[in-house]
């Protein structure tokens, strides 16, 4: 045989050998490890924010089972980097409940929208770091929760703020907003669910401006936001692409009030925009885990105990942390009621949190079999001498009528 | 087609079957035969795995018609896919037609669409080709995002679950033997166009485009018609995308998906159907395998976990390379190799010494 016909063939072998490696044997589910599957984006387009939560679940779990696990059993997180690509969700998905796992935790909007009726089908609570509106319905997504306060709701307390911020600083008529957003399903969502018809509702003109894939530059983008005279940009994107925005607009010399939400209010966009960030303000339903709040301090103990560094980590982090936690306590309730452990029956206990307690950390979480949506309120943080500082209490959601 | 050493045909009707000795139609039972027993063995993840081939199979035997057998260099896969997988859906949302007749609309849809764009074939080659065919991925993927009237824009299109006789055709199971079966009927309706005359104009269009003109075929006829065949096919692999998923989004079909749909064909052999399998079933399976391996080696060797997923990606783009190189005429060659070797096993002439063909 001549070599060059040597490596190809073994290349051949090890996919077909490693490919079939996916799919073991379904844990017994009474009494062995409780398994939880993850897909994270480390090396795709939201990497910038999806690292910081990768490591948080995975700081989650190594924390409770330094502690014991949870009701005496230890927790075994499989996970995988996707890229941010669907079709790796879904045969990660599909790889990692077969290997048993009972609560799988997803990451974009895109996926999680795509594996609803998956998710259905196999009863697997299902958490994402997606806050899209809709998957709190649990009449459209029925195993899917939202353990922080959803894009629209956020949009819609930032628009509160907004109107607020205007009649203070002596504005008259309308303020005009512009949304800066991401070109997905996950920028749009703000949008298209509430936050349309609540703008319409508080008289507010709100304009829509898109971030293409991939741009690195926005310079056009924000002369025709300057051109529609608006005085607040809302971005709904992740750090990077708005810190490039924000530096665009300074550097425009654009005076407008930059309201980041979620996925972009955090550490790195102070990194990325430097001096610019100066004055951005940003909407968080879960804070820099380095603030001051009591329901933080096991995870700042952890870190300190690992020689980590809380400063250093974002907003994604306490999220990461606290959507691992409130599964683990839904994982804690479905095992004390003595039910065997199963999706239905975390997701019947999940259902039961009420008014549950972060420390101040995030408005108490209170999920319904009615209402998937954990949280609905946020505080507001402004960039002051380089860091993110809060400048509101918890806001919450208004009603949309 | 070379015919093999010591196969005489006597009867006009066997030189021209498809299958023209035992052994091939054995294999071909074999392989049918596992196709059928396959889904009863397998996991719902390797049934995953097996549908995303056999979606990725007719897509890439679309592209081959196009890239393979016409010679034709097209970049607008990706957006292609997209105006199936957005015309099947669009056509069940806003006219409530049952999804298998707006699949079958969306593939029309989509051989319109591709036929439009492949006219600057007519005086664009090789590489100026691709480029007028990125044109068309480009606007596509615009109008497909800016169109919000039409297309909601950057929102997902979320599609009913097609159902037959009460069933949910879309779950993995049931859905493997839709897909299965559209990927069969493709690769036969293609072996038989190549043994047809307007397959053969195809192929004569590839290899010298002059001389086929000499001979009296109609270069421009011919190139639309296989932009034609071959949207197509790319469009029913979309519509089968939106079906299977439930949900159209344009993040899925980017110029990254033409790139891969290109590695497909090339890693598989080009003008070959069973390359496109093959290409398809690599360039599928390959991550799969990447990130199991890397599963395996983070219990084992945990230092290495953090670089995991960069290495995961640098470790695709070698493979590939690396396959280029040992053998630039795919999988395909490299199957009919294995195959040559065992026709004389174990009385290989030389021990080893592939035979050409």
């Amino acid at each position: 045989m001549r070599f060059g016909l040597i490596v190809p063939r073994l290349l051949m072998l090890v996919v077909f050998v490693f490919a079939g490696c996916g799919g073991g044997e379904p844990a017994d589910p009474g009494t062995d490890e409780i398994k939880i599957g993850a897909i994270f984006d480390l090396t795709g387009p939201t990497a910038d924010i999806g690292t910081d939560y990768a490591d948080a679940v995975r700081a989650w779990v190594d924390w409770t089972n330094g502690r014991g696990g949870i009701g005496g059993r230890q927790i075994d997180l499989i996970f995988q980097d996707y890229a941010y690509q669907v079709d790796r969700a879904e045969q990660l998905y599909s790889q990692f409940v077969q290997e048993g796992a009972i609560v799988f935790m997803g990451w974009g909007t895109g996926d999680t929208e795509a594996l609803v009726p998956r998710v259905a089908t196999d009863r697997i609570p299902f958490s994402s770091a997606s806050l899209s509106h809709r998957l709190g319905d649990p009449e459209e997504a029925p195993f899917n929760f939202l353990v922080a306060t959803s894009y629209s709701q956020q949009f819609l307390v930032s628009l509160d703020w907004i109107a607020a911020d205007h009649a203070s600083g002596g504005g008259s008529g309308r303020p005009g907003v512009a949304l800066l957003h991401n070109a997905s399903p996950f920028g749009l969502s703000p949008w298209t669910q509430l936050g349309e018809d609540y703008a319409a509702q508080a008289g507010i003109d709100v304009r829509l401006f898109e971030m293409p894939r991939g741009a690195t530059d926005f310079t056009a983008e924000m002369i025709r936001i300057r051109q529609s005279e608006a005085g607040y940009i809302v971005i709904q994107n992740t750090s990077a692409p708005a810190a490039v925005a924000v530096r665009n607009a300074r550097s425009l010399g654009l005076d407008a009030t930059i309201v980041c939400l979620n996925w972009c209010a955090n550490a790195l966009l102070v990194d990325l925009a430097g001096d610019s960030s100066e004055g951005v303000v940003g909407g968080m339903p879960y804070p820099p885990p380095w603030v001051d709040a009591p329901g933080l301090a096991d995870l700042k103990q952890h870190l300190a105990a690992r020689g980590d560094d809380v400063s250093d980590r974002t907003t994604a982090y306490t999220q990461g942390w606290f959507t691992s936690e409130i599964f683990g306590e839904g994982i804690r309730r479905a095992l004390e009621s003595g039910e065997p452990l199963t999706g239905e029956s975390i997701r019947a206990a999940l259902e039961e949190i009420t008014s549950f307690d972060t420390g101040g950390v995030t408005v108490p979480i209170t999920f319904s079999t009615g209402d998937h949506r954990g949280a609905n309120g946020m505080r507001m943080f402004r960039v002051e001498n380089g860091a993110w500082t809060p400048i509101t209490d918890f806001m919450t959601a208004p009603e949309v009528r | 087609m070379a015919l093999d050493c010591g196969v005489f045909h006597t009867t006009y009707r066997s030189d021209m079957a498809l299958r023209r000795t035992p052994v091939e139609r054995g294999r071909m039972g074999l392989f049918i035969l596992l196709l059928l027993v396959f889904p009863f063995l397998a996991s719902p993840y390797w049934l995953n795995l097996a549908n995303q081939i056999a979606i990725a199979t007719i897509g890439a035997i679309g592209l081959n018609i196009l890239v393979g057998y016409t010679g034709q260099v097209s970049l607008g896969q990706g957006a292609f896919m997209a105006v199936g997988a957005y015309g099947t859906g669009l056509l069940t949302l806003r006219f409530g037609l049952p999804w298998g007749v707006s699949i079958v609309g969306g593939c029309l849809m989509t051989a319109a669409i591709g036929t439009f764009f492949g006219l600057p074939s007519l005086r664009l080659k090789g590489l100026y080709l691709a480029i007028a065919t990125l044109a068309a991925q480009e606007i596509i993927e615009w109008v497909v995002t800016h169109w919000t009237a039409l297309t909601g824009g950057t929102e997902a299109l979320v599609l009913p679950a097609p159902q037959m006789f009460g069933l949910r055709l879309n779950s993995d199971f049931n859905f493997y033997w839709v897909a299965t079966g559209l990927a069969l009927l493709t690769a036969l309706f293609t072996a038989n166009l190549f043994r047809s005359r307007i397959g053969r104009s195809f192929v004569a269009v590839r290899d010298q485009d002059i001389a086929a003109s000499v001979i009296g075929v109609n270069i421009f006829r011919t190139k639309l018609l296989a932009f034609a065949t071959s949207s197509f096919f790319v469009g029913l692999a979309g519509g089968l995308i939106a079906y299977y998923r439930n949900i159209v989004t344009w993040e899925r079909f980017t110029l990254e998906t033409s790139i891969f749909y290109l590695a497909m064909i090339i890693v598989g052999g080009l003008g070959t159907i069973r390359g496109s399998f093959f290409g398809a079933a690599l360039i599928t399976l390959l991550p799969a395998a990447i990130t199991n391996l890397g599963r395996a080696l983070q219990e084992s060797a945990p230092g290495v976990a953090v670089q995991l997923p960069n290495i995961q990606q640098a470790a695709f783009g070698l493979v590939i390379i690396l396959f280029l190189i040992f053998e630039p005429e795919g999988l395909s060659k490299l199957w009919g190799n294995v195959k040559d070797y065992f026709h004389v096993w174990p009385f290989a002439y030389k021990r080893g010494e592939a035979r050409g063909g």
